[in-house]
C-alpha cells in the first residue's frame, strides 16, 4: 500500500488512530476550581479594567483535554493568508464556535456550545441546552434569545437573506426557532431533517451562534427605525448593506472586518481584514468560555497574527525560513513537498499530514446531458465511457503524476470508511487496450483511416476536457497523459485548459464536452454526494440540468431518467433517516445504483496534503482530516495550542 | 499658453468619459461576474457557498441589470457625491480602500523615477561623450544586464537571500509596529528605510533603457553645428553640454512623463505581488481577478486621470525646456 492510512477494512476510528483520544471534550463534573488565566488578562482584573476569571466563564465551563499536556500562556501564532477572498482562512483558524463540533476524527457529533440535545423520533425537532453563563467577547451573556434572534430576526428576514440559506431550510420552508426558557431553544423543521447536527458542526451551520442580539439589533429596522439613516451615514446604500459590512456572514471577509462586533471565538478581532489589509491580528478573548483540565481559561496563545502574502511563492519563504508557526493552507499541493522536506531544519518546523476527506483525485464528468445530440448520445452510451475508463493507464499517471502516492479509484467512500463499496470503487480500472478497442467497435465507434475512431454520424470522435491550470496543475498533467492513452485506443481528445470564471459560466450553461474536478464524498458522503446522483446543481458536472430539476422540485431543468430519481428518493431518505446504520443501508442502494450506472469516470485516490508545524508549537495533532466541512484546523481546537520556549 | 491649458483641461472631460466606459466594458468582458469567480474562489479551496447565498448575491449587487444602467448608476454616483460605489468584496466604499494605496503608489513611482534619472541621466550623457570608452562599455554591459534580468526574478533572489542567508524581513514597505499605525515622522522614516529595495529592483530596468535613449539623443545632437560653433566661441566643455545638446537630448524623457505613472503601477505588478507592497497594483489585480468592477473601475479611472494630468505636465514643461517648441 503506498498510503499507510489506506489499508482496506479497519475502521475509521483506528486509521486516524494517531488522533485517537485527543482533545477530547467534555463537561465538568466535578466541582469546578478557579484555575489560571493569561498574565496580561491578570493585570487587567487587578486594575480593576476586567472582571475577575470566575466571573468571566460559565459557572460549569467546557472542559478541553489538551492533546499532549496541559499548556503555558503567551505567544504569537503566525500564519498566512493570501490576498483577497481569504476571508475562510481566519475562519478555519479561529471561527469554529457551533452549538455542536466534529470530533477529532470526523466521525461524531460532540457538545460545544450546546451542552446536550434531544432529537424527536422522527427528526423534525431538536431542543438545545445551552452551557449557562457563557459570555460574549464583550462580556453580555449569550443566551437563547441570541439564537432565536439569529435565526427568526436575521436569517429568516427576507430583506436580508432573499432565499433562506439551504440548511435552515426543509421542503422549502424555513426552520422555526422558539426560546423556551433562557438556555433552551427549539428548532422546528417542516420535514425530518436527521443530518442538521452534522451539518451545524460544519462552517454553514454557523448561523445560530453569529449574531450577538445586543450588538446587531441595532441594525435592523424592527429595532432601529432610524437604521436608514444610520446607513447613509455611514456611507452605504442601505441597512441591509450595513447589516453585512457590521455583523458579516459565515463565508464574506466582513465577518473580520468589524473589531466592535462581539464573538463567540477564543481571539477576536484586533486589526481587521479589509480592503487593502497587509495582516491581520486577532487577540485573545478574555471571556472565552473554554478552560482546560487544570482549569486554566483558553486560549493559550495571546495573539494570531495573519500575514497577507499576494503570492504563494513568497508564503512558501516564509515557511522554510520559520515565519509561519502552522500553515496548510495554500501550500499542500504534493510539488511543495519536497522543499518543505528539504527546509525542515533550516525552518525549524515538523510536517502535518493531511488526511483528503475527497474521494477522487481526478473525477471526469461526460457531460450526459449534452446539448449537442450526437455527442449526447456518445457520452450516455455506458459502455463508451466503461471503455474509455479502461483505456487509461492509471498506474503509470499515478507513478509520474503523484510520485507513487495514490491507487487507482474510481468514486465512492474512501478504503477507510465504514460505507466502503468495492464495486463502485474498483470497477473499470484495469488497464486493457485491447478490450477498450473491443467495446467501441462493438458501440459502434469504428476507426477511420487515420487511426481515430468515427461516430455513426461519420464525424470523427473528438472532445474537449475542461481544466482550470492555475487551480490545479497536477490535473493539466493527468490529462495530457490520459490524452495519449485514449489516442492508443482512436480517441482524440482536448485538454481545454480554461480560466476558472469561464469554467464556471460553461459548466452553467451546459456548454461543456466534459469537465474535471477532484470528486469529493470521501470521508463525508452525506454532506457532498455530488458524485453519487445529480445533486449539485454547479458540482455534479456530468448532467447540470438534471440536478436543477432536483433541486427546483421539478420546476427547471430537465427531467432525469429513472435511476437518478430513485437515488434522489433514496437520499432524501437517508437524511431524514437518524439511525447511522439504516441510513449506511440505504446509502449502500445509491452506491450500487451509482456503480451500474457508471456515470463519472474517476482516475485514482485523493492524495493527502502536507503542511508544517513549528517544533516550538506543542498540542496540535499531526495528522488532520482535510475538509471544508472539518475546516482544518479549527476542529483540532487552537485554542489549545501552546508555544514551548 | 492659458487658453492652451484650459483647452486641454476641456478636452479631459470627454476623455474621461470614454476612457472609463472602456473600462467598466473591458472589466465586464470576461465570462461570469463577481459572484461566480466568488464562488470558484472559494471552490478552489474544495469551499462551499450555499446555493441560495449565490443567488441572493447577484440580486443584490444588481448584477442582473444591463451593463449600461450599471455603467450609469456608478458614474452618476461619482459625479454627484463622489461616491466611487462600494467594493463587492469588501463591502466597503471603494473610496475607502484607493486613496492610501495611491498615494503609496506614487511615492514609489516618484521615488523610482527620481533614482532612475537620477542614475540614467549622467551615465547617458558620459557613455555619449566618451563613445566607445572602456566606461561607454562597462555600462552598456550594464545597460544590457538590467534589461535582460526580469524584475520580479530579480525581486526574488534578492529575497531569498535577504530572509534565508541574512534572516532579514524584506517583504512590504513597513516594519510591523508601524503598519496599521497611524501616519507620523517615524512612520515615515520606516517607508523609506523599506522603500530602496523595491525602488532599486524597479529602477534597475528602467534605468537600462533610459540611459540608452539618451545616450542616443546625444550622440545625435554632439556633431551638429550649434555645438561646435559654441565650442568654438570658447564656452567651456560642461556649460556647453549642459546649456544645449542636453536641453534637447532630454525631449523624449519629458514628452514621456504621461506614461510614466501607468508604466510604473501597471509595470510593477509582479514586483509588488512578489515584494508584498501595499501598493495599488496588488489591489488593482485581485479587483480585476475577482471581477469588483467597482473598484477595478475606480482605479482604471484614476490611473488614466494621472495619465491626462501627465500628459499635459509634459506638454507644458516641453514648451519651457525646449525653444523649437511653441504652443501657439
Amino acid at each position: 500500500m503506498p498510503n499507510e492510512f489506506l489499508s482496506r477494512g479497519v475502521t475509521r476510528r483506528a486509521v486516524l488512530g494517531g488522533m485517537a483520544g485527543a482533545a477530547a471534550l467534555s463537561i465538568a463534573g466535578r466541582a469546578f476550581a478557579a484555575g489560571g488565566e493569561a498574565p496580561a488578562l491578570a493585570q487587567l482584573v487587578k486594575d480593576g479594567k476586567l472582571p475577575p476569571l470566575t466571573e468571566r466563564l460559565p459557572k460549569k465551563p467546557m472542559v478541553v483535554t489538551p492533546f499532549e499536556k496541559v499548556g503555558t500562556y503567551g505567544g504569537t501564532l503566525r500564519r498566512g493568508l493570501r490576498g483577497s477572498s481569504d476571508h475562510n482562512g481566519i475562519l478555519r483558524m479561529v471561527g469554529n464556535q457551533s452549538l455542536v463540533r466534529w470530533n477529532l476524527e470526523f466521525t461524531a457529533v460532540q457538545p460545544n456550545l450546546a451542552e446536550r440535545w434531544e432529537v424527536s423520533d422522527d427528526a423534525t425537532q431538536f431542543t438545545f441546552h445551552l452551557i449557562e453563563g457563557v459570555r460574549w467577547s464583550d462580556g453580555q451573556p449569550f443566551t437563547a434569545d441570541d439564537i432565536v434572534f439569529a435565526i427568526e430576526d436575521c436569517v429568516k428576514n427576507t430583506e436580508l437573506y432573499s432565499a433562506t440559506p439551504s440548511q435552515l431550510s426543509v421542503a422549502g420552508k424555513p426552520v422555526t426557532v422558539e426560546k423556551i426558557d433562557d438556555y433552551t431553544v427549539k428548532f422546528t423543521f417542516a420535514a425530518p431533517n436527521a443530518l442538521y447536527l452534522e451539518n451545524l458542526a460544519t462552517p454553514l451551520g454557523q448561523h445560530p451562534t453569529l449574531f450577538p442580539k445586543h450588538y446587531c439589533s441595532q441594525f435592523l429596522p424592527k429595532y432601529n427605525p432610524n437604521i436608514e439613516a444610520d446607513a447613509k451615514k455611514a456611507g452605504v446604500t442601505s441597512w441591509t448593506e450595513l447589516f453585512r459590512s457590521r455583523c458579516g456572514d459565515i463565508e464574506i471577509p466582513t465577518r473580520w472586518g468589524n473589531v466592535d462586533k462581539p464573538t463567540l471565538d477564543p481571539w477576536v478581532v484586533k486589526e481587521p481584514y479589509v480592503g487593502g489589509a497587509t495582516r491581520v491580528v486577532m487577540a485573545r478573548n478574555p471571556y472565552f468560555w473554554q478552560v482546560d483540565t487544570a482549569g486554566n481559561q483558553l486560549p493559550y496563545i495571546d495573539e494570531i497574527n495573519f500575514g497577507i502574502s499576494q503570492d504563494v511563492e513568497s508564503l512558501m519563504l516564509n515557511v522554510i525560513s520559520g515565519k509561519i508557526d502552522i500553515q496548510e493552507r495554500h501550500i499542500s499541493v504534493l510539488a511543495n513537498k519536497p522543499t518543505l522536506s528539504q527546509n525542515m531544519q533550516k525552518g525549524d518546523y515538523r510536517l502535518l499530514t493531511l488526511v483528503p476527506s475527497a474521494s477522487q483525485q481526478c473525477q471526469i464528468y461526460f457531460n450526459i446531458t449534452h446539448k449537442d445530440p450526437a455527442l449526447r448520445k456518445m457520452f450516455a452510451d455506458k459502455s463508451f465511457r466503461q471503455a474509455l475508463s479502461i483505456g487509461i493507464n492509471r498506474q503509470e499517471l499515478i507513478d509520474i503524476v503523484y510520485f507513487g502516492q495514490s491507487e487507482p479509484y474510481q468514486a465512492g467512500p474512501r478504503p477507510t470508511h465504514p460505507w466502503y463499496h468495492e464495486k463502485y470503487a474498483r470497477q473499470f480500472t484495469e488497464y486493457d487496450v485491447d478490450k477498450a478497442g473491443a467495446m467501441l467497435d462493438q458501440a459502434g465507434y469504428k476507426k477511420g483511416p487515420d487511426g481515430f475512431r468515427l461516430r455513426p454520424d461519420g464525424q470523427k470522435v473528438f472532445f474537449s476536457v475542461d481544466v482550470i491550470p492555475t487551480l490545479y496543475p497536477d490535473l493539466v498533467d493527468a490529462l495530457e497523459l490520459v490524452k495519449t492513452h485514449w489516442s492508443q485506443i482512436g480517441i482524440d481528445m482536448k485538454v481545454n485548459t480554461i480560466e476558472r470564471a469561464l469554467y464556471y459560466t460553461r459548466g452553467d450553461d451546459n456548454a461543456h464536452d466534459a469537465q474535471v474536478w477532484p470528486g469529493p464524498g470521501g470521508l463525508d458522503p452525506m454532506l457532498d454526494p455530488r458524485d453519487f446522483f445529480a445533486f449539485h446543481p454547479q458540482g455534479s458536472r456530468y448532467a447540470i440540468p438534471w440536478t436543477l430539476w432536483y433541486t427546483s422540485n421539478g420546476a427547471r431543468g430537465e427531467e432525469p431518467p429513472e435511476s437518478q430519481k430513485k437515488r434522489m428518493k433514496l437520499f432524501d431518505e437517508a437524511r431524514s433517516t437518524a439511525d447511522l446504520d439504516k441510513r449506511g443501508a440505504i446509502m449502500k442502494q445509491i452506491f450500487d445504483i451509482a456503480a451500474e450506472e457508471f456515470e463519472t469516470v474517476g482516475l485514482c485516490l485523493a492524495v493527502g496534503g502536507f503542511g508544517i508545524i513549528r517544533n516550538n508549537l506543542r498540542n496540535v495533532p499531526e495528522k488532520q482530516p482535510d475538509s471544508w466541512s472539518w475546516p482544518n484546523p479549527g476542529p483540532a481546537m487552537p485554542q489549545q495550542f501552546t508555544f514551548t520556549s | 499658453m492659458l487658453v492652451f491649458i484650459a483647452k486641454r483641461l476641456l478636452w479631459m472631460i470627454p476623455s474621461l468619459f470614454a476612457v472609463s466606459f472602456l473600462a467598466f466594458v473591458l472589466i465586464q468582458l470576461p465570462p461570469g461576474d463577481y459572484v461566480t469567480t466568488y464562488i470558484a474562489t472559494l471552490a478552489a479551496s474544495n469551499e462551499i457557498v450555499d446555493q441560495n447565498t449565490a443567488a441572493q448575491l447577484r440580486e443584490r449587487f444588481g448584477l442582473d441589470d444591463p451593463m449600461l444602467i450599471q455603467y450609469f448608476k456608478w458614474i452618476w454616483g461619482i459625479l454627484s457625491r463622489g461616491d466611487f460605489g462600494i467594493s463587492f468584496e469588501w463591502q466597503q466604499p471603494v473610496s475607502d480602500l484607493i486613496w492610501e494605496r495611491m498615494a503609496l503608489t506614487l511615492v514609489l513611482a516618484l521615488s523610482t523615477l527620481i533614482v532612475t534619472w537620477a542614475i540614467a541621466l549622467p551615465i547617458g550623457v558620459f557613455s555619449a561623450v566618451r563613445k566607445y570608452s572602456i566606461g561607454d562599455y562597462f555600462f552598456t554591459a550594464f545597460t544590457f544586464f538590467g534589461l535582460a534580468v526580469p524584475s520580479f526574478l530579480l525581486a526574488l533572489v534578492l529575497m531569498y537571500v535577504a530572509a534565508v542567508e541574512f534572516g532579514q524581513d524584506v517583504g512590504g514597505l513597513f516594519s510591523p509596529q508601524y503598519e496599521n499605525a497611524p501616519w507620523s515622522f517615524a512612520k515615515m522614516g520606516d517607508l523609506f528605510s523599506h522603500l530602496w529595495l523595491p525602488v532599486i529592483i524597479l529602477a534597475v530596468s528602467s534605468t537600462a533603457s533610459l540611459i540608452r535613449v539618451m545616450r542616443a539623443n546625444m550622440l545625435d545632437e554632439l556633431p551638429k553645428p550649434y555645438v561646435t560653433t559654441a565650442r568654438a566661441k570658447g564656452l567651456s566643455e560642461f556649460r556647453l553640454l549642459m546649456k544645449y545638446p542636453l536641453m534637447i537630448a532630454l525631449n523624449p524623457f519629458i514628452s514621456t512623463i504621461a506614461w510614466l505613472l501607468p508604466n510604473l503601477i501597471s509595470g510593477s505588478v509582479v514586483v509588488a505581488i512578489v515584494l508584498n507592497l501595499p501598493t495599488a497594483a496588488p489591489l488593482l489585480l485581485q479587483a480585476l481577478m475577482a471581477q469588483d468592477m467597482y473598484l477595478a473601475g475606480a482605479f482604471v479611472l484614476l490611473i488614466c486621470a494621472l495619465t491626462l494630468i501627465g500628459s499635459l505636465i509634459s506638454d507644458i514643461l516641453l514648451a519651457l525646456v525646449d525653444p523649437r517648441i511653441r504652443l501657439e
